[in-house]
């Protein structure tokens, strides 16, 4: 037993020895990717620019503020070309904390909708969403809906559904009702919404909907493609619980801002190691036929206003997006994260 | 002494990091800390008890009932169920989280059925699923293995004189439990529960989903969501501190009540049962099986059915080669200087040895995902000293973490059996001019072969459901089973991460059933 102990130590080291060896093959073109993004569309977009350019893609798919730490402790000699985050305000907080470069090519950003570019210069956007509202059929009329503001109206006392505070879609809607109507009256709002609250914040953005068709609340907060994804399932009653529900893009009217929306964006690491490598995959990813498949598969918006939205979005119709400098939902996030602990939502 | 230096030294490595980050706690700004302290922690805090308290109370049901009986007591089937047992062991806890709140939910089986075929009947079945109790039954039943193997383990152990002379005495096999059994085991069913424990504050997943915000949700607030990494330092060593705390606590308490086992020279004659009480035997035994088992496991495997076709195979194959190698080269690792740290405690009796095999188990109670970013910013510092890069995604960062984190699965079970044997062993040997080598050949390894095995299967099946460190650490793509399995989980495409989730049990369960078979052996189910 003890020699074969010995053996197993010795097997032990030539596999250590193998495997480092395996990870530091550095001839080939490569491009090297830190992702939020871990969607099964993803791959396939690699998939394309790998076959169209021959450089290969190297993705860590974790957290987003996970991978900045990494970013941040990698330093200099970190190998991350690419940034991608679901949430704005990640790429903000990586520009912030030094970590990015500005990607200096404006033809990169051709095609794409202005008020979804970078002031600054620092990412690029690849899709957006917007956080909606989702009503339901049965006891709620569209009419009585028309701004988030409103959701603080003492009407809906015990119908309102919506997930934790802790999640980064209620992080940057709030951070952009921060921006838009100052922290003392995003405070109240939030106070008077917590005690609209159906229940108290647990679940994910499609449980707010299942709760919606179990007569538990009547209006949820949720992304919009979520509802996509409810609609399009295999299971017979989720689809009955997407179709319970309505969709309702809030402050469209005269002289309101319109819908809160979040990019999913990439940007430069500020040490890339393949910069030019990355600059094309930003160029491929932000092209028309990449922004087809992602509206084709994942229920996003495309970026290019020439690109439409799949049929199920389609139907929803089109909206007023909220022309808020998207930077912000970065910038108060902070702040954002005091008022949700203010006014108690968990 | 080179021993102990060496010792030392392989402990140092595995808690440097953590020593690191509490150094770099010292003279950070305490005002985010203050301000979570004031507005949250003390909520954070109280639900962390609450949680903790009631999954130890399901757990305590859930595995010691099942261990006594299946030890000492003659009951058809009583093999299989010592098997079945542990299957729950096989299942990550956010598994179970996800799969019981999607088969519970609105659009779930239980509810459509009720729903459509009595819709009287209905609004009595229709309830918010997602409480915390039902979280703490939910990890209890994921959870209640750890309990149910230390109790097995040591119930076979106490040997039949214990029980020969409570029978004498007249006491009654309840009497016998309670009042001899249970106090001779407290070691057993300490060492089970602090794993529970530990493991529920390190819980972040399924916590989340369920709206429980524990200590470790602090932890991930200030640093997710307030972006400040600096405050969940501080949050993350006030939790090590607390866990230290309690850690010290129960050893103290524990080497007061030191018993060495008799060896087990006899096997005592099982308990027999009437036919009155078999049925609630069958019942406790199958209880824990069906509902942390058999019920989640059909559910995925109809899933799977589901999803058959889009199943990418040679990726799976893949995936779980990643899987299965690192899990048994990181558990290999773990029990290698496991078996060193015991055997070298017991030999040399050193307090300096003792010291430093009892802390590596602390980093147990922290979230993979602080620990991964110690280690990320230990690295990062040492590779300033030293002057050349680190990568941080290699798998060898990888392996260093995983051992990290589980080096308490495996201490867990082996110091609970080699200090159940007699010092005694140890004399004779010596008497009989064997050398440490030779005592360790031919004494501690097989003595202690069972538990070493344990130890292994527990690491193995730990290390196979990791994930956060898993994220955080590999290199570029590297995907494990338990990484595609959460990245389906989390966009809330249950369905698609069936086919990962049911490798994972799978793997595990037949590394239990196979590795329990052998355990078997030397125990004494008959």
């Amino acid at each position: 037993m003890w020699s074969k102990l010995l053996i197993m130590k010795k097997l032990f080291l030539l596999l250590i020895l193998i495997t480092y060896g395996c990870s530091n093959n550095q001839t080939e073109q490569i491009v090297n990717i830190y992702s939020q993004r871990h969607y099964d569309v993803d791959q396939k977009q690699y998939a394309n620019f790998e076959e169209q350019t021959g450089i290969k893609v190297n993705v860590i798919k974790a957290n987003a503020d996970e991978l900045l730490q990494r970013m941040k402790n990698e330093g200099e000699n970190s190998p991350a070309d690419l940034f991608i985050t679901v949430d704005v305000g990640k790429l903000w907080q990586a520009s912030d904390m030094d970590l990015l470069q500005k990607y200096q090519d404006e033809s990169l950003t051709n095609g794409i909708s202005k008020d979804l570019i970078d002031k600054n210069g620092y990412w690029v956007p690849v899709t957006y969403r917007s956080r909606i509202l989702v009503y339901s059929n049965e006891r709620v009329n569209a009419n009585e809906l028309s701004s988030y503001e409103d959701l603080a109206n003492p009407k809906w006392k015990g119908r309102i559904l919506v997930r934790s505070s802790s999640n980064s879609y209620n992080q940057a809607l709030l951070s952009s009702l921060a921006a838009n109507l100052g922290d003392d009256m995003t405070l109240e709002w939030s106070k008077a919404l917590v005690s609209n609250f159906a229940r108290d914040p647990k679940g994910n953005d499609r449980d707010q909907v299942k709760a919606i068709a179990a007569g538990q609340g009547d209006v949820a907060i949720v992304n919009s493609y979520y509802i996509g994804l409810l609609l399009s399932s295999e299971n017979e009653e989720e689809k009955n619980a997407g179709n319970a529900v309505s969709v309702f893009f809030p402050n469209q009217g005269e002289g309101e801002r319109g819908s809160h929306i979040n990019v999913s964006g990439i940007a430069l690491a500020k040490n890339s190691p393949n910069k030019s490598n990355a600059l094309k995959l930003i160029k491929y990813l932000t092209s028309d036929e990449a922004q087809e498949t992602y509206v084709n598969n994942t229920f996003e918006y495309s970026v290019k206003p020439n690109i439409s939205p799949s049929e199920i979005v389609q139907k929803w119709g089109t909206f007023k997006k909220d022309p808020l400098d998207l930077n912000m939902l970065g910038i108060k996030r902070k702040d954002a994260i005091r008022i949700f602990d203010a006014a108690g939502w968990k | 002494m080179n021993v102990k230096i060496l010792t030392s030294f392989i402990s140092l490595l595995l808690i440097c990091p953590l020593l690191y980050l509490v150094y770099s706690v010292v003279g950070l700004n305490f005002e985010t800390f203050v301000y979570l302290w004031e507005n949250l922690l003390f909520g954070y805090s109280l639900n962390t008890i609450y949680l903790i308290l009631l999954t130890v109370f399901f757990s305590l049901f859930l595995g010691i009932i099942p261990a006594w009986f299946v030890s000492t007591t003659n009951f058809k089937g009583k093999q299989f169920f010592d098997v079945i047992l542990f299957l729950p062991l096989a299942i990550p806890s956010y598994i179970i989280a996800f799969t019981y709140s999607d088969l519970l939910s609105y659009t779930g089986p239980l509810q459509s059925t009720v729903r459509n075929l009595y819709p009287n009947f209905y609004k009595y079945v229709n309830h918010d699923y997602l409480q915390p109790e039902v979280l703490s039954l939910l990890m209890a039943l994921v959870l209640y293995p750890y309990l149910y193997t230390a109790c097995r383990i040591s119930f076979s152990l106490i040997g039949s004189n214990y029980i020969n002379i409570a029978k004498n005495l007249g006491m009654s096999q309840f009497q016998t439990f309670l009042k001899v059994v249970i106090p001779i085991s407290r070691v057993s069913i300490f060492s089970g529960l602090f794993l529970i424990i530990m493991e529920i504050l390190n819980e972040y997943g399924a916590v989340k989903y369920f709206g429980v915000n524990t200590f470790t949700s602090g932890i991930f607030r200030s640093w997710y969501s307030m972006q400040d990494f600096e405050t969940a330092s501080i949050l993350a060593v006030c939790l090590l501190l607390l866990v230290t705390f309690f850690f010290i606590l129960e050893r103290y308490s524990n080497s007061k009540y030191k018993y060495n086992y008799k060896p087990n020279d006899s096997t005592s004659e099982n308990y027999s049962i009437s036919r009155y009480w078999r049925s609630s035997v069958y019942i406790i035994c199958l209880f824990p099986f069906i509902f942390g088992f058999l019920i989640p496991v059909t559910y995925i495997v109809n899933n799977v059915i589901k999803t058959i076709n889009i199943i990418d195979l040679n990726e799976l194959v893949q995936l779980t080669y990643n899987s299965f190698f690192l899990a048994s080269i990181s558990s290999l690792v773990i029990i290698l200087i496991a078996i060193f740290f015991q055997f070298i405690k017991k030999v040399s009796k050193s307090k300096v040895v003792f010291f430093f095999s009892e802390i590596v188990s602390l980093t147990y109670a922290l979230p993979g995902a602080v620990i991964a970013l110690a280690l990320i910013i230990f690295l990062a510092f040492s590779s300033k000293i030293i002057g050349y890069p680190i990568a941080f995604g290699s798998l060898i960062v990888l392996i260093y973490a995983y051992v990290m984190r589980y080096m308490a699965v495996g201490i867990s079970p082996l110091r609970a059996s080699f200090d159940k044997h007699p010092d005694s062993f140890d004399e004779t040997g010596k008497n009989l001019g064997m050398s440490s080598l030779k005592l360790f050949r031919n004494i501690h390894l097989p003595i202690n072969k069972n538990s070493i095995y344990i130890a292994f299967i527990l690491c193995f099946v730990d290390i196979i459901k990791e994930l956060p460190i898993t994220l955080i650490l590999r290199p570029f793509n590297f995907d494990t089973l338990a990484v595609k399995t959460y990245e389906y989980a989390i966009e809330e495409m249950i369905e698609k991460s069936s086919i990962y989730s049911l490798i994972i049990i799978l793997l595990g369960t037949v590394l239990l059933i196979f590795l329990r078979r052998i355990i078997n052996r030397g125990l004494d189910v008959s």
